[in-house]
């Protein structure tokens, strides 16, 4: 952040020094100083009015009794926070969060790795395989989960038809308890792998040649070139593309939301959904809003310790 | 936030599509096995497009018969018909078009603005609107929708456009991205341009826009998937289906004839194409777009 | 890109100079609502209140019938669409569960709701008082042919709230028993004029279970439950009232619940499915098809399943669910109309809703024909219902339907009802005894009245 570190007079000092006098940047410029204040302006009201505000006004709220109905409001103090954390569903909710986000972020991790190694081999067909990896990402969730709630069909879908056809009996994909969370995961990797592949292959594509060259001078095989110098030179796009992938995951919603509403029995349903059921189906807005602000302080660790992981840049 | 700051740096470099590719050895071997599993991957990943395309050129009937092979009967595009006549997919098309239409411009408008604002301007406060903005990257906007929600309802905006679009239209990440654009753009282009007597407004649209081409796209193109495919913030905040986007209306509203496979395979199509085309004809752009600015989104 | 289609929907040019309309709620903040008024003026550009576009007779409408509810209701609308009076319907179905109590909920608070909705009787009491209704008018209603007479009394009472009434029924849609009339005929269990003989003591339906177990060669009665969100609650809700307890949930606890009247009703559920004659462990699909197969002799289930069981041609009987503890009782709902809370409601189209109610009523026997007890008595008495069978042979069944107890987490799709089945279903699949179950139920029941009711 060296941008932000400077003072806004030294950034301006540097600024005008570096072009032109300060006797002509006297008289050229009443700009910057307002016309700077205007360029920001719409942003800033916007950011206001739709980010800032609604998270103060949350932080309010959770200190209340709001309600979705239109019953008056009471300060509660902190007994929302009291509540969610003795509260077994939330704690379930946030269990099945962290479960889907372990199985979901390993191989949406590797698989794109995998995926942008093998297209970086510079096969031929480069748009077809980017077409095929990437595609899924483009698609709204409500198409993703009404395709795949027909290939998790029970009786007529793809995969059960697939199953029987090697012999093997029916899954309840979306019903089941021990399947349904995998079903999920499986359409998220499906679904959102292509980004991370992108992330991957750009890296790929930047890294310089010369520590490959060399190491193929020295006589290295492919496989060695790719454990002793490509991997370890991914190792920070590793970790961003990993932080990224935990926060995302933890984030889950839309198609839980779609194809489960949380079930069988609540094992699929995500910390955000049960904010949703409190909240909105529940009427709870000032519990919901408290549940919210629990999850926020798990993204905020995550993303500091994150920081604490991240190798300085090499190369 | 380095982990921003380093990973969305303007790439000075033009990259060849396949960059410097991780040689194979002489063997021919390593070479089929990589191509084995490309294929692979590729055939798994394009499987549920073609099911959901062949179903969708069925007759009901067909399309809910047994078996492996996904083209039973004759093709028909009876599914399209009924779509497009019946229901609510035309308008919930139009819908979509209009509120990302709406929240890409308005979004990449007033980021570009801010951004370069930020980079140049000399304001008071300039410096705690940066941190407060790099900081809000962090808050997910699920976070959001309780209160957003009840501040909708104090607006008494709900089941309006606005309240779909404008919480859309702030995107810290972008103008944080843009920003470090501007911040690499040498300042004598800017200076030589003022002492022409151009107005700050004239500086920013003649000089630094045309040289902020690609990133401006790269921003655009990340602003409009993630527009055209937003779910949970249009599903909270419209309850009238004749407001509702395509991914929201067919989330929401059924129609009198329970499960229809080939028609509800034909919506997912329509609902799908038009990115698919758009990542057709602009791979390229799509594909730099979310290298460049995509850390932030995901 | 140009937005000219309008963006917003509140007032119009016609009152540019009106205050913005800042919500019914008390503002978030003073600098908050001058940026409200800042955007009103944004939202007013050319457009109309929501679907001024028709006239007063242009109604939105919401509902969650798919399937053969939804044709019928498509029917009815079509009716009383035409003519000269007729309505210009919107309809919107909404997927039946939580979401479409939700989205109601949703829209109610947001101020501009569909003119009316339909809702599940049962669930009125977490939307009424909280003020997501508004009440129906008496003298418009009477104007349009609907008075209090015209309903069975209980199901009026249950409309109201605060004396003022916020719900029209529809209908009475009751959990009955239907039973294959051959099976039950071989078991012995059909009177002189054919139908089921009245099985008024448990060892009277455990022998019927037994006796028809015989004759199917199968199974004797079917109830499917296993992962459902209601079906067990359902029975053993009915089973229950039939003992003349009471089961309450008081606003800020404790629940008021029979513990030895609930065990009753439990192990009996227990003896009866005991995975022997009866089985224990079906899912709800699994009963029904095991019946359409003639692989049961009778079984419990809502009547709305009606068409379906027709459709696959076993000769089919329906009866009240039977007085097993020596009254009638079964566990019912009903879909009703009610007025989703508008902020600035239009006289004139309100009015046009409630006529809309009356028509509509007028023509539930259109509505029967799927099943349910057609609320509005005038239909139930006009000789063609009594010529549907085996509709007509349930009918009582409306005079002891038993809801669920009012407040604001139960009824129809609520997670209190799936909550209940949890303990039930444990005891039906052998994995707790009764009495655990009861002190379960009473838990829950106890829990939940202990969060904060956020109604009133």
């Amino acid at each position: 952040m060296s941008t932000t570190a400077s003072t806004p007079a030294a950034a301006a000092r540097a600024g005008t020094t570096a072009t032109t006098t300060p006797s002509e940047a006297a008289t050229r410029r009443p700009g910057p100083r307002r016309t700077g204040a205007l360029f920001v302006l719409p942003f800033a009201v916007l950011f206001a009015l739709f980010l800032l505000w609604p998270v103060a006004h949350g932080v309010w709220m959770s200190l209340t009794d709001e309600s979705l109905t239109l019953r008056g409001t009471e300060f509660v103090g902190l007994a929302n926070y009291a509540e969610a954390l003795g509260d077994p569903d939330m704690w379930r909710s946030l269990a099945n969060t962290v479960f889907f986000t372990v199985i979901s972020a390993v191989p949406l991790v590797l698989v794109a790795l995998a995926m942008a190694l093998l297209v970086h081999t510079g096969l031929a067909g480069q748009w077809v395989w980017r077409l095929s990896f990437f595609a899924p990402y483009l698609l709204p969730v409500t198409v993703v989960t009404m395709i795949w709630n027909w290939l998790y069909q029970p009786e007529l879908g793809f995969a059960n038809q697939a199953l029987d056809a090697v012999g093997l009996g029916p899954v309840s994909w979306l019903s089941d308890e021990s399947w349904a969370m995998w079903s999920i995961a499986a359409l998220t990797v499906w679904w959102t792998v292509g980004f991370n592949f992108l992330l991957y292959l750009a890296a790929l594509q930047s890294l310089p040649d010369t520590l490959q060259e060399a190491a193929a001078l020295d006589g290295a095989g492919a496989w060695r070139r790719l454990w002793s110098v490509t991997l370890p030179q991914l190792r920070r796009t590793t970790v961003l593309v990993a932080t990224l992938q935990v926060l995302a995951s933890l984030k889950v919603f839309d198609q839980i939301f779609i194809l489960t509403k949380g079930g069988p029995d609540g094992t699929t349903r995500p910390i955000l959904e049960y904010v949703y059921d409190v909240g909105f189906t529940g009427y709870r807005l000032g519990y919901a809003s408290a549940i919210s602000y629990l999850f926020f302080a798990l993204v905020i660790v995550i993303s500091i310790a994150q920081l604490r992981f991240m190798p300085r840049r090499e190369g | 936030m380095s982990l921003v700051t380093t990973a969305t740096r303007p790439r000075r470099r033009h990259h060849e599509d396949r960059g410097a590719p991780l040689t194979l050895g002489a063997g021919r071997l390593p070479r089929a096995l990589a191509g084995g599993a490309l294929t692979l991957f590729a055939a798994l990943w394009l499987l549920p497009f073609v099911w959901a395309v062949c179903t969708s050129l069925q007759s009901e009937q067909d399309a809910a018969a047994p078996g492996l092979n996904p083209l039973k009967g004759a093709l028909t595009l009876e599914a399209y018909r009924r779509i497009f006549e019946g229901g609510n997919v035309p308008l919930w098309a139009l819908n979509s078009v209009l509120i990302t239409g709406a929240v890409t411009v308005i979004t990449v408008v007033v980021s570009t603005l801010a951004a370069y604002g930020l980079s140049r301007g000399t304001f008071r406060g300039r410096r705690a609107l940066l941190a407060v903005t790099v900081a809000a990257i962090l808050v997910p906007p699920q976070l959001l929708i309780v209160p957003l929600f009840q501040q909708m309802l104090a607006f008494d905006l709900v089941d309006t456009y606005w309240a779909v679009i404008l919480p859309q239209t702030v995107a810290p990440m972008m103008v944080f991205v843009l920003k470090r654009f501007f911040d690499a753009i040498p300042r004598e282009l800017e200076e030589a341009a003022r002492l022409d007597g151009a107005s700050e407004l004239q500086v920013f649209r003649s000089v630094v826009l045309p040289l902020s081409r690609p990133i401006v796209a790269a921003v655009s193109v990340f602003v409009l998937i993630g527009a055209w495919n937003n779910f949970l913030w249009p599903y909270i905040v419209t309850n009238d289906p004749d407001l509702m986007t395509l991914p929201v209306g067919l989330a929401t509203v059924k129609d009198t004839f329970g499960l229809v496979y080939a028609q509800s395979m034909a919506s997912a199509v329509v609902a799908a194409a038009p990115l698919i085309v758009v990542f057709l004809f602009f791979q390229r752009r799509v594909v730099r777009s979310v290298a460049t600015t995509g850390l932030g989104g995901a | 890109m140009s937005v000219d289609r309008p963006l917003g929907r509140p007032p119009g040019p016609a009152d540019p100079g009106g205050p913005p309309r800042l919500g019914r709620r008390r503002l978030l903040g003073l600098g908050l609502a001058g940026a409200g008024a800042a955007l009103a003026p944004w939202t007013l550009g050319g457009c109309a209140a929501p679907g001024s576009a028709g006239g007063p007779n242009h109604l939105r409408v919401w509902d969650p019938f798919s399937g053969g509810d939804g044709m019928l209701m498509d029917e009815m609308i079509a009716d009383v669409s035409g003519g000269r009076d007729g309505f210009r319907v919107d309809r919107t179905i909404l997927e039946w569960g939580p979401s479409y109590y939700t989205k109601l909920a949703m829209a109610a608070a947001g101020g501009r709701p569909p003119e009316v909705a339909v809702l599940h009787l049962s669930r009125m009491a977490g939307y009424a008082p909280g003020g997501l209704l508004d009440p129906f008018d008496l003298d418009l209603l009477a104007e349009f042919g609907i008075t209090e007479a015209d309903f069975v009394p209980g199901l009026w009472q249950r409309s109201h709230h605060d004396g003022r009434l916020y719900a029209v029924p529809l209908d009475t849609h009751p959990f009955v028993v239907f039973y294959d009339t051959e099976i039950a005929d071989r078991a012995g269990l059909l009177d002189g004029a054919g139908r089921l003989v009245e099985l008024d003591s448990p060892e009277a339906t455990l022998a019927a279970g037994a006796a028809l177990a015989e004759a199917s060669g199968a199974a004797g009665m079917l109830f499917g439950h296993v992962l459902d969100p209601a079906q067990t609650w359902r029975l053993f809700h009915g089973l229950y009232a039939q003992t003349g307890a009471t089961f309450a949930l008081p606003d800020g606890g404790p629940p008021e619940i029979d513990a030895d009247a609930a065990l009753r009703a439990v192990t009996f559920m227990r003896d009866l499915f005991d995975g022997r004659a009866n089985p224990n462990n079906l899912d709800y699909f699994g009963a029904m098809a095991a019946f359409n197969g003639g692989r049961g002799g009778l079984l419990m289930v809502g009547e709305w399943e009606l068409p379906t069981l027709a459709a696959a041609g076993r000769p089919l009987g329906a009866a009240p669910f039977p007085p097993v503890f020596g009254r009638p009782g079964a566990f019912a709902d009903s879909h009703s109309f009610v007025l989703p809370h508008q902020e600035n409601p239009d006289p004139a189209r309100r009015r046009e809703a409630h006529r809309y109610v009356a028509e509509i009523l007028r023509r539930s026997l259109t509505w029967a024909s799927a099943g349910h007890i057609p609320a509005y008595q005038p239909v139930t008495t006009d000789p063609a219902y009594h010529e549907l069978q085996p509709q007509s042979s349930y009918v009582d069944a409306a005079e002891s339907a038993v809801l669920d107890p009012p407040t604001w987490f139960t009824g129809a799709g609520s997670t209190f009802q799936n909550e209940m089945c949890q303990p039930l279903q444990a005891v039906l699949l052998g994995d707790a005894s009764p009495e655990a179950a009861v002190e379960r139920l009473i838990d829950e029941c106890a829990e939940l009245l202990d969060q904060p009711n956020p109604v009133v």
